[in-house]
């Protein structure tokens, strides 16, 4: 078994007060704004039932697949998919076929962002005041190789 | 360099369908901060003395803090505008997620003058800024109208404010909705809103919100959560929010029982944290950056008004729509303090109107229409005269909707003993013979009767000490000094603008780090206290000038003259006497002359001889 890092989400612990996604946006861009982070929140049923919901780091990741440059590629120590910077070429294929819009190009930085897992170490995992996001490791089963899967 | 303001406001002409971008000034940070202090210059400056609240010159401004908007936790905003109520100065403070889109968007504030030909509704997406017919929304409830407004610019994750039909109809206590169903609740900013034709205003900001020095932020924030995590008083709210109050005050003797004629009421946990965690409660929602969460979300499951969605039924919904009208039945007190929210209507002045009016069909002065019951106990009665109010369905609703003075006024009698408010505000839910410094808080309060401009009921029976002595019960000595301090210290955290529960956990060096650290420009732990004393005289020229003074500093008649006749403070009132004493001692402590207006002395002092004019206008 292969146990990778990844952040479970608790809807039925998350109060929607968005200090994740504040936590998220200062260490993305040095600022503050909920819209920019990487993670997203969504208020149901008049604020009764709030759903955080965070790059899930596929398996099959269509953000990589769909990359003209292949910018996204798997970090093997976290095993989150992370953008490289000097490959991106800003052109948003990523987020037209990430079926939940969690990678895309920030205005700021003209580059593709997405959850990169902070290198082991999330912010908006470290500040949620509830527990409604948490660390948790998948456990995979074993590959007859370590490659990813071949979509070529 | 950043210093976490974004640096202008909207300014938008309603009559002339026109907005544009102003520079906010340099000197109206420095002098002022923001939120509350930016109010208090800002109406002073911008609306004309006599202005009539609900005619096109007042204006209606949305203004937020340095801090709203960052991590620094709970941080807010407020709506201010001329009260229709009361005639003074108002400023009423909302959580929830508008007020930091204020900033996303790219602005400070927004400042609303005019009234448009036909309702309309404001859609501000960044710097794009349009006035859109609101056609198919008006007549709709708040939250109604918040899901149409998003339905019509196709912006799920706008955050909205609205009025509802209370507002549209210019109850004069009716509120503005807030992203989502939090209230700037008191004196009548809902009005204001409907006289200029606005039902609502949607915004969706992609700015960065960018603060001076982000380490230091950094750590004074993480420190500032620490401080909430380990706070006591802070837990308190995120085990029950404010629901845990009703017995306490019940315990204390300043719970409002039967349109406050006692305050003492055997019932009170029903409506409490105990009735509420068992018919209510499911989980928690939070407003923008709060790690307290008092919000208790939850849902009537069960009898006659199931099923509805509920928040917490608050301390003061509770105490004025349950204890304060003999209500116990806690799921139809939520269900009265929703019909309120989504009508549009303040729950507390509600609450204080529809006692007044069981008083007065007790006494004979008003029928029971056929049908109906108005009757202390009687929820069918309840919900009449919030619906007959908000849709002014009868003459009965028209007459109450303008709040108890008025009413009052108008049936005359004996009527005024038992109308309970201050400058035409309605009470707040903590009744105060036996705790005269909450009496002198709410003479003195800028906008009318409010205990949350400086909470006394916690040196006055709470067991606060003050300056490490405990405080003598029942005594008007010595209650004026710590009330000024108390109000000085909220104006100028008021002016950040931060949340009264997230305060019971934070100390002034914490706030006084974080502000610096935004800014760039380094305060003190008694910054609040200076600056929060110069906007608590700003607010007090604009209702000097609006012929407010020591004749208007005074307490409902019940208050004075008649003697609690049950419960922990038994006999107690506070007299003429009383409130002549305490009135002159704040005065004196004030700077104000015998009539309450600020000395040339005392402006001098606070430099507000100096203060420019903000000379800005669509």
């Amino acid at each position: 078994m292969t146990q990778i890092l990844s952040i479970k989400t608790n809807f039925d612990l998350c109060t929607g007060c968005s200090l994740c996604q504040l936590a998220c946006s200062q260490r993305l861009l040095g600022g503050y704004n909920p819209h920019r982070a990487l993670l997203r929140i969504t208020h149901k049923t008049e604020n009764l039932y709030h759903f955080p919901l965070v790059c899930n780091q596929c398996e099959n990741p269509y953000c990589a697949n769909v990359c003209p440059v292949k910018a996204i590629s798997r970090n093997p120590q976290t095993g989150a998919m992370v953008v490289d910077h000097d490959t991106c070429i800003g052109c948003n294929m990523c987020r037209k076929y990430c079926p939940i819009e969690m990678v895309g190009v920030d205005p700021d930085l003209n580059k593709s962002v997405k959850c990169d897992l902070c290198n082991g170490n999330p912010a908006c995992v470290a500040v949620c005041p509830t527990g409604a996001l948490e660390l948790a490791y998948r456990a995979l089963p074993d590959k007859k190789n370590n490659e990813e899967a071949d979509h070529g | 360099m950043a210093d976490a303001y974004m640096g202008q406001f909207l300014m938008v002409d309603l009559t002339r369908e026109t907005t544009r971008a102003v520079p906010v000034p340099q000197w109206l940070k420095d002098q002022f901060v923001g939120g509350k202090g930016f109010g208090a210059k800002l109406l002073y400056d911008l609306v004309p003395p006599g202005t009539n609240p609900l005619g096109p010159e007042n204006v209606l401004m949305f203004l937020t803090g340095p801090l709203t908007a960052t991590a620094a936790p709970s941080m807010r905003a407020c709506a201010v505008t001329r009260s229709p109520l009361t005639g003074t100065y108002l400023d009423s403070f909302f959580g929830g997620r508008f007020g930091p889109e204020i900033k996303y968007a790219g602005y400070d504030g927004i400042i609303i003058f005019g009234k448009a030909s036909r309702p309309v509704y404001l859609w501000i997406k960044d710097s794009r800024v349009e006035i859109r017919p609101a056609k198919g929304i008006w007549g709709t409830s708040t939250l109604e109208a918040n899901a149409l407004i998003k339905k019509d610019i196709e912006e799920p994750e706008a955050r909205v404010v609205t009025i509802g039909q209370a507002g549209e109809n210019q109850v004069l206590f009716s509120l503005i909705c807030c992203e989502y169903n939090r209230q700037a609740g008191r004196g009548g900013a809902g009005a204001v809103m409907g006289s200029k034709n606005l039902k609502g205003i949607a915004i969706k900001g992609s700015r960065i919100v960018k603060v001076h020095d982000l380490k230091a932020f950094d750590a004074a924030c993480k420190g500032a959560y620490a401080e909430i995590a380990q706070s006591a008083a802070c837990a308190t709210y995120t085990d029950g929010g404010t629901s845990s109050a009703i017995p306490w005050s019940n315990e204390i003797g300043t719970l409002p029982y039967r349109n406050y004629k006692s305050q003492s009421d055997p019932q009170a946990d029903k409506i409490g944290d105990e009735g509420q965690k068992k018919h209510l409660f499911l989980g928690k929602a939070a407003c923008f950056a709060c790690p307290i969460r008092c919000s208790q979300m939850g849902a009537v499951r069960t009898g006659k008004h199931s099923h509805f969605i509920t928040d917490i039924v608050e301390y003061e919904s509770a105490a004025l729509l349950g204890s304060n009208l003999d209500i116990h039945d806690v799921r139809a007190v939520a269900h009265l303090t929703k019909l309120c929210d989504e009508y549009g209507l303040d729950s507390m002045s509600a609450g204080g109107v529809i006692g007044f009016a069981f008083e007065a069909a007790n006494n004979g002065v008003i029928q029971s229409p056929p049908g109906v019951t108005l009757d202390f106990g009687n929820v069918q009665g309840a919900e009449y005269l919030i619906r007959s109010m908000a849709l002014q369905e009868n003459e009965l609703g028209k007459l109450l909707s303008q709040g108890v003075k008025r009413a009052s006024t108008a049936l005359g009698g004996n009527t005024g003993d038992y109308a309970m408010h201050v400058k035409g505000l309605e009470c707040p839910a903590w009744g105060p013979r036996g705790t005269p410094g909450m009496g002198l808080a709410y003479m003195t309060a800028d906008r009318g009767a409010c205990h949350q401009r400086g909470f006394m009921i916690g040196y006055d029976v709470g067991g606060d000490e003050y300056n490490g002595q405990p405080v003598e019960p029942y005594l008007t000595k010595g209650r004026a000094v710590i009330l000024v301090e108390l109000q000085n210290f909220i104006a100028g955290t008021d002016a950040l603008v931060k949340c009264d529960f997230t305060t019971c956990g934070l100390s002034s060096e914490t706030f006084a780090a974080m502000l610096s650290a935004a800014t760039g420009k380094p305060v003190e732990a008694d910054y609040f206290n200076i600056i929060g004393e110069k906007i608590w005289n700003q607010t007090r020229l604009y209702n000097v000038r609006e012929g407010f003074l020591a004749k208007d500093d005074t307490l409902p008649r019940r208050f004075i003259k008649e003697v609690l006749p049950d419960g922990p403070h038994k006999g107690q009132r506070i007299s003429q006497e009383d409130m002549d004493y305490m009135r002159r001692d704040y005065y004196r402590i004030r700077g104000w002359d015998k009539e309450g207006r600020p000395t040339s002395e005392t402006l001098k002092k606070l430099g507000l001889d100096q203060a420019p004019d903000f000379m800005e206008r669509p």
